[in-house]
C-alpha cells in the first residue's frame, strides 16, 4: 500500500511539473504574440475613455497580469493567479470568468471520451480475439487490414462522412449535445436526447480508434495462445471455454498500456470529433478561441486539455498496476 | 537466438545488399495481389505530387458550374468557386505530401538520435532524454499544434513539416531505445565492443542496420499520421487558405455548407477519400516490409 501511494505521489509531482511547464509556455506564448494582445486591449479601453489606471485593471482581470511590468513581475503575478485556479476572464464571453466556461465545456468532452473508449475497447477486443484465433484464415487477414486501415484513418474523416450522411442523407441523427428546447435537468426527455445525440460521435470515435486495440489484442492473443501453460492445459483435456478464459485473462493486460497512450490521441482527437458533430466541448472551445483572438480562454482550454491527459495517464498507470499481480512483485523486488 | 541469422558484423559489399533488398520486396511484393496494389497507390501519389502541380496552370480555370455533381468535363465535380475539385486534388498533394516527407524525416533524425544514445549510454543521459521523451508524448500533440498556429502560420510545406516532425518524434525514440537496450546485450554487438571497435563504429555499423527496418515500418505509419494532423489544422480553418491542399478543400466544402445541404457532396468527399486510399495504400505496403525485414514471417 506503502508502494502504492509512493509511485501516485511520484506521478502527481511529475504531472505538476508538466502543468507548471504548460502554463509557462502558454504565458509566454501569449506574452510574444505578433501584436502584442494584451497591449492591444489596454489601448483599447484607454480610446474608449477609461483612465490608465482603470484599464490596467481591467486587463489584468482578463489575462492575469498587468499590462506594463517587467516579464518576471507579470510572471509571478499570473503563477500567483493559477493558485487559486483563477485563469482570467473570456474576452468571448463578456468577462466571465474563464475557468467557469472551462469546466462548463470539460463534461461534454468526457462523457463523449469515456463512452468513445469504452465502445472502440469493446470491440477492438473482441475481434482481436476473433482475428487471432482465426489468423490463418481469410476473417483473420480480413480483420487485420481493416483494423490497420481503421487506425490510420482520421477522425475526421469518419465523424464528416457519418455527419454527411447520417444526418443530412437520411436525417438519423442530429448534431448538437442536445435538444435545445428541452428543460434543462435531471428528466427522461432531456437525458434520453443526450444520449440520442451522443451516439454518433461516440461511433465516430470508436470507428476512427478500435482498429489500435484490434491489433494489440491480436498480437497478444498469438503470443499467448504460443505459451507452454495453454499446451499443458489442453493436454490436461480442459474445457476450451476455460482455456479461452486463460488466455483472455494474459491477453488483455497489455492492452492497458495501449489504452493509456491512447487517451492523449483520444483527447486531441476530440477536437475533430467535437468540431464536425457541433459539439460543446474542450476541443470545440480551444479552436473557437483561436480563431477569436481569445488568447485567456485558449490557455485555459489548453492548460485543461493537458490536464485531463496527464490525469488519465496516471489512472491507467495506476490500474495497471492494481491488475497485475506481475508489476507489483517487480516492485517489490 | 539461432533461428535468425542476424547481420554479424556490417558486409562490407554495400551496394550487393541493397540489390537484394530490392529483389526480396519485389519477391515479397508479387506474393499477394493486395501489396501490389499498396505499392501502386503509393506510388501513384508520390507520382501525382511530383508531377502534379506542373499538369495545371496557377490559377485553375473556374467554369459557371458551382459545387456540381461529377460529370464528363469534371470527374469528381466543382468547388464553390467552379474549379475542377480533381485538378485541385492533384495540385494539392504536393503541399500534403511534402509536408509529411519532412516531417517524417524530422522525426527520424531527431527519434533515431534520441533513442540510440539513450539506450546506448543508459545511466543519466538514459533517464533525462527519456523524461524529455515522456513529457513531448504526454503533451497532447493536435492541440499544441493548434495553439502553435497563433504565432506561426506555416506559410510552407517546410515549415508545416519541421513543427510536425518536432513534435512527433516521442514514440520513435521510446521504440528505438528500448530496441537498443536489446541488441546492446547481444554477442555481436558485445564482440564488437570487445574488439576494441570505437562506440561511432559499433553505433552505425552494428546497432543502426538492425534498427533500420523497425524504423522504415514506424516511418511509413508515421506519414499518414503527419498528412492527418496537417489536414486536421486546415481543416478547422486556423489556418490561412494560402495553399491549395486537401485540408483547405476540405475547410471550404464544410464552410460552404456541403456537410448542411448535401449539395457539392463530391468536393468534400475527394480529398477524404483520397487520405482513405493513401492510407490503405501504406497499410498494404507495411504489409510486405513486415515480411522483407522479419525472415519468420517468410512461408518459404
Amino acid at each position: 500500500m506503502l508502494k502504492f501511494l509512493r509511485r501516485l505521489a511520484g506521478h502527481v509531482v511529475r504531472g505538476l511539473v508538466m502543468i507548471w511547464i504548460v502554463t509557462t509556455f502558454t504565458f509566454v506564448l501569449v506574452r510574444l504574440m505578433p501584436g502584442d494582445p494584451v497591449q492591444t486591449q489596454y489601448e483599447t479601453l484607454l480610446s474608449k475613455g477609461m483612465s490608465p489606471d482603470q484599464a490596467k485593471a481591467q486587463v489584468a482581470v482578463t489575462y492575469g497580469f498587468v499590462p506594463h511590468g517587467s516579464f518576471w513581475s507579470q510572471y509571478g503575478h499570473y503563477l500567483w493567479q493559477l493558485l487559486h485556479f483563477d485563469l482570467g476572464r473570456s474576452v468571448r464571453a463578456q468577462g466571465v470568468s474563464v475557468t467557469t466556461e472551462v469546466l462548463s465545456t470539460a463534461k461534454w468532452t468526457i462523457g463523449l471520451v469515456l463512452a468513445g473508449t469504452l465502445l472502440s475497447f469493446l470491440f477492438g477486443v473482441v475481434l482481436g480475439v476473433v482475428a487471432a484465433m482465426r489468423r490463418n484464415s481469410h476473417l483473420g487477414n480480413g480483420l487485420s487490414i481493416v483494423g490497420s486501415l481503421l487506425h490510420g484513418v482520421p477522425q475526421y474523416v469518419m465523424a464528416l462522412i457519418l455527419v454527411t450522411f447520417l444526418t443530412v442523407k437520411f436525417k438519423l441523427f442530429s448534431t448538437g449535445p442536445v435538444d435545445g428546447l428541452l428543460e434543462p435537468g435531471f428528466n427522461g426527455p432531456y437525458i434520453a436526447s443526450i444520449v440520442a445525440h451522443a451516439v454518433l460521435p461516440a461511433v465516430a470515435f470508436a470507428l476512427s480508434s478500435f482498429g489500435g486495440y484490434l491489433l494489440s489484442m491480436k498480437s497478444s492473443v498469438v503470443s499467448v495462445l504460443g505459451d507452454d501453460f495453454i499446451l499443458a492445459s489442453e493436454l490436461r483435456g480442459i474445457r476450451p471455454s476455460i482455456i479461452f478464459r486463460y488466455v483472455a485473462r494474459n491477453a488483455i493486460l497489455p492492452l492497458f498500456t495501449v489504452l493509456a497512450l491512447s487517451l492523449g490521441f483520444m483527447v486531441g482527437g476530440a477536437v475533430f470529433i467535437e468540431n464536425a458533430f457541433n459539439y460543446p466541448g474542450m476541443g470545440a472551445m480551444l479552436v473557437a478561441s483561436i480563431g477569436q483572438r481569445d488568447y485567456s480562454e485558449m490557455s485555459g482550454a489548453f492548460l485543461l486539455i493537458t490536464m485531463a491527459v496527464i490525469i488519465a495517464n496516471i489512472c491507467a498507470d495506476m490500474l495497471y498496476t492494481v491488475i497485475d499481480p506481475r508489476v507489483r512483485r517487480g516492485e517489490g523486488a | 537466438m539461432s533461428t535468425t541469422v542476424e547481420v554479424p558484423v556490417a558486409n562490407p559489399v554495400v551496394p550487393a545488399r541493397r540489390t537484394r533488398f530490392l529483389a526480396n520486396l519485389w519477391k515479397v511484393l508479387r506474393r499477394k495481389p493486395s501489396r501490389m496494389v499498396g505499392a501502386f497507390i503509393v506510388a501513384l501519389f508520390v507520382a501525382l505530387g511530383i508531377i502534379g502541380p506542373w499538369l495545371y496552370p496557377e490559377n485553375l480555370p473556374k467554369s459557371a458550374d458551382l459545387l456540381a455533381g461529377p460529370s464528363l468535363s469534371h470527374l469528381l465535380g466543382t468547388d464553390f468557386e467552379g474549379a475542377d475539385v480533381l485538378a485541385e486534388l492533384i495540385v494539392g498533394s504536393r503541399y500534403v505530401l511534402t509536408a509529411a516527407a519532412v516531417a517524417a524525416l524530422v522525426t527520424v533524425v531527431v527519434g533515431v538520435a534520441v533513442g540510440l544514445y539513450a539506450g546506448y549510454r543508459r545511466g543519466r543521459p538514459d533517464s533525462a532524454l527519456m523524461r524529455i521523451t515522456d513529457f513531448v508524448l504526454t503533451i497532447p500533440g493536435f492541440p499544441l499544434l493548434l495553439v502553435l498556429t497563433t504565432v506561426w502560420k506555416f506559410e510552407s510545406a517546410l515549415q508545416m513539416g519541421l513543427v510536425l516532425g518536432l513534435t512527433g518524434w516521442g514514440g520513435l525514440a521510446r521504440s528505438v531505445r528500448s530496441q537498443t537496450l536489446s541488441l546492446r546485450e547481444r554477442g555481436f554487438v558485445e564482440a564488437a565492443r570487445g574488439l576494441g571497435l570505437s562506440t561511432p563504429h559499433v553505433v552505425t555499423r552494428e546497432l543502426l542496420p538492425n534498427i533500420a527496418p523497425y524504423v522504415a515500418m514506424n516511418l511509413l505509419i508515421g506519414v499518414t499520421t503527419f498528412i492527418y494532423s496537417q489536414v486536421g489544422l486546415f481543416y478547422l480553418g486556423v489556418l490561412p487558405y494560402n495553399s491549395t491542399n486537401w485540408g483547405v478543400m476540405i475547410q471550404l466544402a464544410v464552410n460552404n455548407g456541403v456537410t448542411q445541404t448535401g449539395a457539392g457532396l463530391s468536393y468534400l468527399m475527394a480529398p477524404l477519400i483520397a487520405i482513405l486510399l493513401l492510407t490503405l495504400g501504406v497499410v498494404l505496403l507495411v504489409d510486405a516490409m513486415d515480411e522483407v525485414f522479419n525472415p519468420r514471417l517468410r512461408e518459404d
